[in-house]
């Protein structure tokens, strides 16, 4: 079953500045590297390019902004903003390596799981 | 440095037999003279760092399911996670911490960390049961290093140190960097174990199979075949060391890399830490044995199914375990350290995102390679130098299953 970020009622999607990236919370923005990996691996290259080509540009601002919150502990809009610059790092393994949503000949979907001890 | 690797280690150039591969009969050879009778390794101290904490892992080619624990006196333990009453599992979470005592879900027979029978509940209705004769069936165990190691022969009588040799030696003392914190890639895969044992022991596969993820930095224009840089042979374990680029750089369209990287001083793609955290673990005088410049890693495989992978940013370990002929569990841990900021999350996760492509792409050649070898079209495999460790494995592996005992079998790898 596919995660998705929610966003609590009354609060905003992401922190101030980053509106122009609130289309790609609900799909990017989830906890959890073995989630993000599932998301990557689960769409096609054309929306992975999307969100690729619009996080990217932004994704050093946003680190220097977040540096400002604890790692464990940010606000919701900031903790979905994080999540999606994390997930930029598994998007960009279709980009910049495979040149394909997911490893070449590869079952999909596979067995493979990514057990993390905490998830951020 | 040796030159000639096949040689070296006294082995034969001639094709190997692909029945073991995908013999039952083999199989269970497996399971009676290797898997029941030698060490096998169950992770590290760090996993039951405090007193009361326990890990349960499964042997499935044993049908064994383990309990390892740390009780008061810091000592740890394995036992059989069987109930001695009717043999339910005692403990039916894969890792936790409970104080002083396990209670079995089933009927709530207790049990203390160290194996002790404390209280059968109802225990007028028995019959007079011994308690202290219903213990949880206690498993040889014993730490080397750090890592946690049972064999599962009540009867063994070849000690840890002993079982590992020369291997244990050389290896001894490593200052591994994040022992206590991992990540761990698991899969199940349709093939036979020593198709994943092989899938991680040779790197002629690297600039061809890996050519996008790592190829680039484990080959280069002077080395496009990424030739072995050191083999060393312990009875039936062996070290190698691969070939790195050190002059590897990511392509100027790897933006995300390049972020990732940013403010890094890394060894190289493999590399979960900066360069002067891993500055000791350099130093070792057997990692990176040959102290080579062009070096990546060195695969160390403790026989049948541990690789203790050390690189120059880090250490990783591979875990192969036999369900049946043609079904096997992978898990390789990667010991990273701790995030304290988004830049160091971020790097983390296009670290393990990497690892987690290199893996599947390995992963989905060993059940394309199961498929070929089962076929039968083919019955010998052909190998070249640099796929020593695939052909000594073998050849150890026929030592132990002709060898009526652990000593002998050693004996024979001697």
């Amino acid at each position: 079953m596919r995660n998705m970020a929610t966003v609590p009622a009354g609060e905003r999607a992401l922190p101030a500045g980053f509106e122009e990236l609130e289309e790609f919370v609900a799909y990017w923005a989830v906890a959890g590297q073995n989630e993000r990996r599932y998301q990557r691996c689960d769409t096609t290259m054309d929306e992975i390019k999307r969100f690729y080509d619009a996080v990217y540009p932004r994704a050093d601002e946003a680190m220097a902004y977040l540096d400002k919150f604890p790692l464990r502990d940010m606000p919701g809009p900031e903790a979905r903003l994080m999540r999606m610059v994390l997930s930029l790092a598994q998007a960009s393994m279709s980009v910049e390596i495979q040149g394909g949503a997911r490893v070449p000949n590869a079952p999909w979907p596979d067995t493979v799981k990514i057990l993390t001890t905490e998830t951020l | 440095m040796r030159s000639n690797f096949t040689d070296a280690a006294g082995l034969g150039k001639e094709p190997v037999s692909m029945e073991p591969y995908r013999s039952a009969a083999y199989f269970e050879l497996e399971r009676d003279k290797v898997f029941a009778r030698t060490w096998l390794i169950m992770g590290r101290t760090e996993d039951v760092a405090n007193v009361g904490d326990y890990i349960v892992k499964e042997v499935e080619i044993c049908g064994a399911s383990i309990l390892i624990t740390r009780a008061a006196g810091d000592k740890i333990r394995a036992f059989h996670n069987v109930c001695s009453h009717r043999g339910n599992q005692v403990v039916w979470e894969d890792k936790g911490s409970r104080k002083t005592m396990f209670r079995c879900p089933y009927h709530n027979w207790t049990y203390g960390n160290d194996g002790r029978l404390l209280a059968i509940s109802d225990e007028k209705m028995f019959f007079g049961v011994d308690k202290s004769k219903c213990g949880l069936e206690p498993i040889q165990c014993d730490v080397w290093d750090g890592w946690i190691f049972i064999n599962l022969n009540p009867d063994n009588k070849v000690g840890l140190r002993d079982y590992l040799g020369d291997m244990g030696i050389f290896l001894s003392d490593i200052p591994y960097p994040n022992p206590g914190r991992s990540i761990k890639i698991q899969a199940h895969l349709k093939c036979n174990w020593k198709f994943l044992i092989d899938a991680f022991s040779e790197s002629y596969h690297i600039p061809v199979l890996h050519s996008k993820t790592i190829g680039p930095s484990f080959s280069s224009p002077d080395h496009p075949a990424s030739h072995l840089q050191n083999a060393e042979f312990f009875g039936p374990h062996h070290s190698i060391s691969l070939f790195g680029n050190p002059d590897y750089q990511p392509e100027e369209a790897q933006l995300v890399e390049i972020l990732a990287y940013k403010g890094m001083a890394s060894e190289n793609v493999l590399a979960a830490n900066q360069s002067d955290e891993t500055e000791a673990l350099r130093a070792h005088k057997s990692v990176n044995p040959g102290k080579s410049e062009t070096w990546s890693m060195d695969i160390n495989e403790i026989f049948p199914n541990f690789h203790l992978d050390i690189a120059g940013g880090g250490f990783w370990t591979h875990e192969i375990w036999p369900i049946t002929p043609d079904y096997s569990r992978y898990e390789m841990r990667f010991f990273v350290p701790k995030p304290e900021n988004v830049r160091a999350a971020f790097h983390q996760e296009h670290y393990i995102a990497r690892l987690a492509d290199v893996v599947l792409e390995d992963l989905a050649n060993v059940e394309r390679t199961q498929k070929g070898v089962a076929s039968r079209a083919k019955n010998f495999m052909i190998l070249q130098d640099n796929e020593v460790l695939i052909r000594r494995m073998m050849d150890t592996l026929d030592k132990f299953t002709v060898s009526d005992n652990l000593e002998k079998a050693l004996e024979e790898c001697a």
